[in-house]
């Protein structure tokens, strides 16, 4: 079993000879051996049951950037089975180690996962851990994150969407728009993240960048612009706002999508329950766009949100999200009334003076006849 | 029976009548499955997802007739048809107005009077000509965006967004609506009510 581990590597592990009984609770002390990127051992597959190499190499830049790590998650705090580490040993530790028990911290998000198709289909005899859409080492806040890159990190990296779906007219706005489990897991709550899109750049205005050019501070955000102190930013004063942007040289642009809430619910997917009713989203009642925020992110992943009004959907500042029947503009529909209107005044007047002058052209048509 | 036959022209030819009505059908169509979908929460023509392919196949078939018209027009000339006289354009157009507004009701004949190379009246060349040329294609192209939104996004953020170009779609859609009602009611003011009508199917006009 020790031929396993490379050679040059068992022998800087061993050389390091740390004390016997300390034990590892600083993240740092792991990377001794896990930063090499050669660091693997030789394992079975468990479906395959073919010999495969295992790369045990754990990215440290990229792990201390994790949401685990900076919420001082240790490594033994998820591999609980490691007690000790023995450095009397090749490898101061089981080399097979128990696996990962997620759920054991996140207790709701195990309960909820229970009803979803991805859990039911242990009765089939597949398992599916919560590491393979989450990932491990590297788990990020998903708060900040677009449609595209929860999409990507998660349901693409198993399903072509294009796949299924031939029910739904422009797919592919769906699902730049639309995320999968908004639809999915329709018991979870969602909202549509509003952001601040910069034309010059190409990006998204991150919380910071946006803050030092305002010379404000995030606190300071709503108090200055929500004018009425009710926690919500109205069409008026998101106009003030974009003018306020204007004036600072900002020149951006609102785009919007209709994300779930960072909530457990989020696991409900299951077959047959997907939203299909068209009108529940196009239509001026929906109840997927009630809750509205413009949202700064930040660089761990969470965000500054501030609540706004619906309407502001309806205006022209979120030029690029137009929701067929949803967010229609009022304005255009009493436009177009008047026009409608007045065509047919015009014609109802005009019928009217023909019907009344009948006689006028009788008369006429006799005297000539 | 000759002397009626003479008092015929031929003012409409066959390209033109099916085009005519292709687009005129393709308009009905289009302003109805248009509701449903602007108005999905308070019109049940018809399931929101069939309105849309409807809207699509139909919108297309327009695209493609209008283009039939493009090439026929241009492609024979008769396109002049439709650029007025400049020099004359005001006074005919004014003469139109006052035939329309009281000499129609008086009995008066109409000042313009219908020949195959001078179809329209200064008014309708005005009209038709912006119509043709600016404001249906317009339709057509905002339509063909929001068909594909993803696809065309380059070309939709340069023209500010796809609001915009929802509005431009919009807007016209309420102006073909309006123009369509007073098209037809219009076409009713021919020397009987249906003259006009039955010279759009069979090609001859009375002359008078
Ligand atoms: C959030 C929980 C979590 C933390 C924290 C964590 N791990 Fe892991 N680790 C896992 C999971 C889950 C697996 C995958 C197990 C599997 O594939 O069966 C794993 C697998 C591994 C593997 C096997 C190789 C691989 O990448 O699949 C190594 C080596 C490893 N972890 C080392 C570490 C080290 C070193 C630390 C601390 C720097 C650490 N882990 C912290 C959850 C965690
Ligand atoms: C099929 C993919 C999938 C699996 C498997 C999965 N999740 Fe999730 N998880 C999601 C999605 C999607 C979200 C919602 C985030 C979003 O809106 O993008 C989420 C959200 C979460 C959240 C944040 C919400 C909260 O409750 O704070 C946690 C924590 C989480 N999952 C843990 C788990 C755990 C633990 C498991 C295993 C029991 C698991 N997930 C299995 C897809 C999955
Ligand atoms: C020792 C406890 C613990 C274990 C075990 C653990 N986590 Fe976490 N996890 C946390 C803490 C603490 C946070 C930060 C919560 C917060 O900031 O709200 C977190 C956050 C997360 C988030 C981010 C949710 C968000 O805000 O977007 C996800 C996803 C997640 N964990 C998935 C996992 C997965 C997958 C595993 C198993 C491989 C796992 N966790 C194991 C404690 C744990
Ligand atoms: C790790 C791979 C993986 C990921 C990631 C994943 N799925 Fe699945 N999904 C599966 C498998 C495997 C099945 C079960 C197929 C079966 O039971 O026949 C499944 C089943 C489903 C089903 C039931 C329909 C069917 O084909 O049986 C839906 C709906 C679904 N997934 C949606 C999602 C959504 C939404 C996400 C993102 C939140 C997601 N999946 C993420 C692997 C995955
Ligand atoms: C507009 C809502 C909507 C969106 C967005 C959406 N789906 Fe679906 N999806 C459905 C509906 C409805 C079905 C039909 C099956 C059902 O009723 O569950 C379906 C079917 C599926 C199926 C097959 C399920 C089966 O029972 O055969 C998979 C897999 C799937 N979707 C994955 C995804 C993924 C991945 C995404 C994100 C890229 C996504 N869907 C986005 C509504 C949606
Ligand atoms: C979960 C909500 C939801 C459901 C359900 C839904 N849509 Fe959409 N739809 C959206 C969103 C969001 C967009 C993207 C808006 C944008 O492009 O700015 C969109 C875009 C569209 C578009 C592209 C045109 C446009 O204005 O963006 C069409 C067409 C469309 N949907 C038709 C349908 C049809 C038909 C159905 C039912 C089969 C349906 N949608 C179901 C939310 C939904
Ligand atoms: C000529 C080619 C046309 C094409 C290709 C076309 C295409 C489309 C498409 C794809 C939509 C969906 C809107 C969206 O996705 O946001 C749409 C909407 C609509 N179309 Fe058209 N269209 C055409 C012409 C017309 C015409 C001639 C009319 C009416 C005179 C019309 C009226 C409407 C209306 C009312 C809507 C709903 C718009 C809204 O609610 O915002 N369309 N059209």
């Amino acid at each position: 079993m020790k031929k396993i581990l490379r050679w040059g590597l068992s022998i800087v592990c061993i050389c390091w000879l740390w004390p016997a009984a300390g034990f590892a609770n600083e993240n740092s002390e792991w990377f001794e051996c896990h930063s090499d990127e050669g660091l693997t051992k030789e394992s079975t597959d468990n479906i395959l049951k073919t010999e495969i190499t295992e790369f045990l190499y754990v990215d440290e830049e990229k792990f201390n950037h994790s949401v685990h790590n900076i919420n001082g998650i240790t490594c033994v705090d998820c591999h609980s089975d490691i007690e000790e580490l023995n450095y009397d040993e090749e490898v101061p530790h089981e080399q097979y180690l128990k696996a990962v028990c997620c759920a054991s911290c996140h207790e709701e998000a195990g309960d909820d996962f229970k009803n979803s198709v991805h859990m039911k289909m242990r009765n089939k005899g597949i398992t599916m851990t919560c590491y393979a859409c989450h990932g491990y080492h590297y788990v990020q806040h998903m708060e900040s994150a677009s449609v595209a890159e929860r999409e990507n990190s998660i349901c693409l990296k198993c399903h072509n969407p294009y796949q299924f779906h031939d029910w739904l007219p422009s797919r592919d706005s769906h699902f730049a728009y639309v995320e999968c489990v908004v639809c999915h897991a329709p018991d979870v709550p969602r909202h549509i993240n509003l952001k601040l899109y910069d034309l010059v750049t190409d990006s998204f205005y991150k919380s910071d960048k946006l803050f030092k050019v305002l010379g404000m501070e995030p606190e300071q955000f709503m108090g200055t612009i929500d004018a009425n102190k009710d926690g919500l930013i109205d069409a008026a004063e998101f106009d003030n706002l974009v003018l306020l942007l204007k004036q600072k040289n900002i020149h951006a642009v609102f785009r919007a999508e209709l994300v779930a809430d960072i909530n457990s619910i989020a696991h409900h997917v299951n077959r047959g329950t997907a939203e299909k009713t068209c009108q529940n989203c196009h239509s001026a009642e929906s109840p997927y766009f009630n809750a509205v925020s413009l949202i700064f992110s930040k660089d761990d992943g969470t965000v500054e949100r501030y609540n706004v009004a619906r309407p502001v959907l309806e205006s022209y500042h979120v030029s690029h999200f137009y929701l067929l029947a949803g967010t229609r503009m009022k304005l255009m529909d009493k436009i177009g009334i008047f026009l409608l209107a007045g065509g047919a005044c015009a014609v109802f007047i005009h019928f009217t003076a023909r019907v009344l002058t009948i006689p006028l052209r009788k008369k006429k048509d006799q005297d000539e006849a | 029976m000759t002397s009626e036959k003479e008092k015929m022209i031929y003012v409409h030819s066959a390209p033109v009548r099916v085009w005519h009505w292709i687009n005129a059908f393709g308009f009905v169509l289009l302003i109805l499955t248009g509701l449903q979908i602007r108005y999905a929460e308070m019109l049940n023509l018809m399931p929101l997802s069939d309105a849309i392919s409807l809207h699509n196949y139909v919108g297309f078939a327009v695209i493609f007739d209008y283009l039939l018209w493009l090439v026929y027009y241009v492609g024979s000339g008769k396109v002049r048809i439709y650029i007025p006289d400049l020099r004359q354009v005001v006074t005919l157009a004014v003469k139109q107005v006052k035939y329309y507004g009281y000499g129609f009701f008086v009995g008066k004949p109409n000042p313009h009077a219908m020949t195959p190379d001078n179809k329209f009246n200064a008014l309708q060349q005005q009209a038709y000509l912006m119509i043709m040329f600016v404001l249906l294609p317009a339709q057509m192209i905002s339509g063909v965006f929001l068909w594909k939104i993803k696809g065309y996004s380059e070309y939709i953020n340069l023209l500010g967004g796809i609001k915009v170009i929802d509005t431009i779609h919009v807007v016209l859609f309420f102006f073909f609506t309006t123009f369509i009602l007073i098209h037809c009611y219009l076409a009713t003011l021919g020397h009987t009510p249906l003259a006009h009508f039955k010279a759009m199917f069979t090609g001859y006009e009375e002359h008078h």
